[in-house]
């Protein structure tokens, strides 16, 4: 049985005076992919950001690789160095200067203080090859705001593998893509776990692909409502519990 | 000249005419007060450039401008105090620019607003504490445009230790700075503290404004930071050739507007920031199509 990458206990968040997330707790083992499903509002990013600390916790206990994340949110820089977050919709100002070979060595610096200068070989030989396992090596000197959105998406996958990772969170990673861009995403993503061996902790609202890829569900209405496998956990039944009774999930048909 | 801290800027006669030859103006940078001068803006420019490429970013050019006119209050104070102007004036603007940040924090208001109101009101409750030091022989206008000519060894010392504390901070975290300007959440998920990079940014920023005022004036200051920054941007393509170029642009523009001063007797302050307009015009109509995004 493989190791558990990531362990949440009990976890608590507070939003101003409500509890957004109440006593959640689950594991996720490495290679594994969960899923957390749930309507809006019902705590899913305030989980995500919880465990990774840039929300603060109210109760409970998170622990990433056998580390246990501080009350001030802090895990020890080699553990951080084996996350890779990918935010609901990389919003960003598109006036700042910045290029995709850019945005990519952000992922590879380890961002302790360092001459701008150091490392530039190995960076640029990382950067290069992250590139160019998705795809994207033509893409490394144009200004991020000049990218569609999938090509935004391969940058920021590249961000994530440009160093090796043991785990992935995404919150909703693919939103704002089409059709296309989107299966080619997912297409994408789970190629690049079997070969990096990806734990993956992921939010979506694409309930196919949850069923299609993911080995384990959480289904999240601020505490936890169902969890197990896809068959499982997204029967009619904890649908109806976790999103209403009068929930009709609409299935793709490709 | 007098060598007080605060002299008149405006109405400063040059013994010299209006329009000076070439060779004239050289001979007139062999002057030591000269010298001086041309070292603080150079330094003055390369301290507003750099932090100011990372302030316009990040949407901080109202932030420079309130910690300018705020200095107008921590001089009052000082004077008021019986104090040299000067030494109230960094700490001043160093514990006004954490009190802004966390009034910003706080209020959860507008930022340009509560900027608004904290610079015009400072101004104000300076300008009345100004009414009551009767022998200030400075007077208003020299604090509003400072005097670079009046620039003395002293403040070069200080600037330049500045302007290496900048250049360290800038240059040790550049990427944790990139990444912080880029996307705050992604940078705390890997681990960088945004509070406390915001409070040492914040505090090195008040700290070149406290320091630039002398030479440049409470009017005036915002335009060394901003200027160079948005001329830059027009003319970059990464992030790190911006920042070197903001700088760059910084004191550029204080040489060409020292020189402009010089051969035409202006004040020099704003003969610098004229020149800053012009480089950022000229960065405006360059063709920039192969050089940035913008």
């Amino acid at each position: 049985m493989s190791a558990d990458v990531l362990m949440v206990d009990g976890l608590t968040v507070y939003r101003d005076t409500y509890a957004a997330v109440q006593d959640v707790s689950f594991a996720l083992a490495e290679g594994t992919d969960l899923a957390i499903v749930g309507p809006n509002g019902a705590g899913k990013s305030t989980l995500i950001q919880a465990i990774l600390g840039i929300l603060p916790r109210r109760t409970g206990a998170v622990s990433v690789m056998g580390q246990s994340l501080s009350g001030r949110g802090y895990l020890p820089a080699p553990v951080r160095h084996q996350i890779a977050y990918l935010p609901q919709n990389f919003l960003f100002d598109r006036r700042i200067p910045i290029t995709v070979n850019e945005l990519v060595a952000l992922g590879w610096d380890d961002l302790g203080p360092k001459l701008p200068w150091a490392d530039h070989r190995p960076r640029r030989l990382a950067v290069r090859q992250a590139l160019d396992r998705v795809d994207a090596l033509h893409l490394g000197p144009q200004p991020i705001a000049r990218l569609s959105g999938g090509e935004m998406k391969r940058a920021l996958l590249a961000y994530c593998l440009v160093r090796p990772r043991r785990l992935l969170i995404l919150d909703e990673a693919p939103a704002g893509l089409d059709v296309r861009s989107e299966s080619e995403f997912y297409r994408l993503l789970y190629q690049l776990k079997q070969e990096q061996g990806w734990a993956i902790l992921q939010i979506s609202h694409d309930l196919d692909m949850v069923r299609k890829h993911c080995d384990r569900v959480l289904c999240l209405n601020r505490s936890i409502r169902c969890q197990g496998t896809p068959d499982d956990a997204l029967s009619p039944d904890n649908l109806a519990a976790v999103y209403g009774s009068d929930f009709v999930p609409y299935r793709h048909r490709h | 000249m007098g060598q007080t801290l605060f002299p008149i800027a405006i109405g400063i006669k040059l013994p010299f005419t209006p329009m000076l030859s070439l060779t004239n103006t050289l001979e007139l940078f062999q002057l030591p007060f000269m010298q001086r001068a041309l070292m603080g803006g150079i330094l003055t420019g390369l301290m507003g450039g750099l932090m100011g490429s990372f302030t316009v970013l990040r949407q901080l050019s109202f932030f420079s401008d309130a910690l300018g006119h705020s200095a107008l209050l921590g001089i009052s104070l000082g004077l008021l105090l019986g104090l040299s102007p000067g030494s109230l004036l960094l700490p001043f603007a160093v514990l006004f620019a954490l009190g802004v940040a966390y009034l910003l924090e706080r209020t959860r208001l507008w930022t340009d607003a509560l900027l608004n109101i904290v610079y015009s009101s400072s101004l104000a409750i300076g300008v009345i504490l100004l009414t009551f030091v009767g022998q200030y022989r400075g007077g208003i206008n020299s604090i509003l445009f400072g005097d670079i000519l009046a620039v003395r060894p002293s403040n070069l010392v200080m600037a330049s230790v500045l302007l290496l504390g900048c250049v360290l901070f800038v240059g040790l975290t550049l990427r944790s700075q990139i990444l912080l300007t880029l996307h705050e959440p992604l940078a705390i998920a890997r681990g960088i503290s945004a509070s406390a990079h915001r409070t040492a940014f914040i505090v090195l920023l008040a700290l070149v404004v406290g320091t630039s005022i002398q030479a440049i004036g409470v009017l005036l200051i915002s335009a060394f930071v901003v200027i160079p920054a948005c001329a830059a941007r027009l003319l970059s393509r990464t992030f790190t050739s911006y920042v070197i170029l903001s700088a760059l642009l910084g004191a550029l523009g204080a040489v060409l507007g020292m020189v402009l001063s010089a051969v035409l007797n202006l004040p020099s302050g704003p003969a610098i920031v004229t020149m800053q307009l012009a480089i950022f015009l000229l960065a405006i109509v360059m063709p920039r199509s192969k050089l940035s995004a913008v």
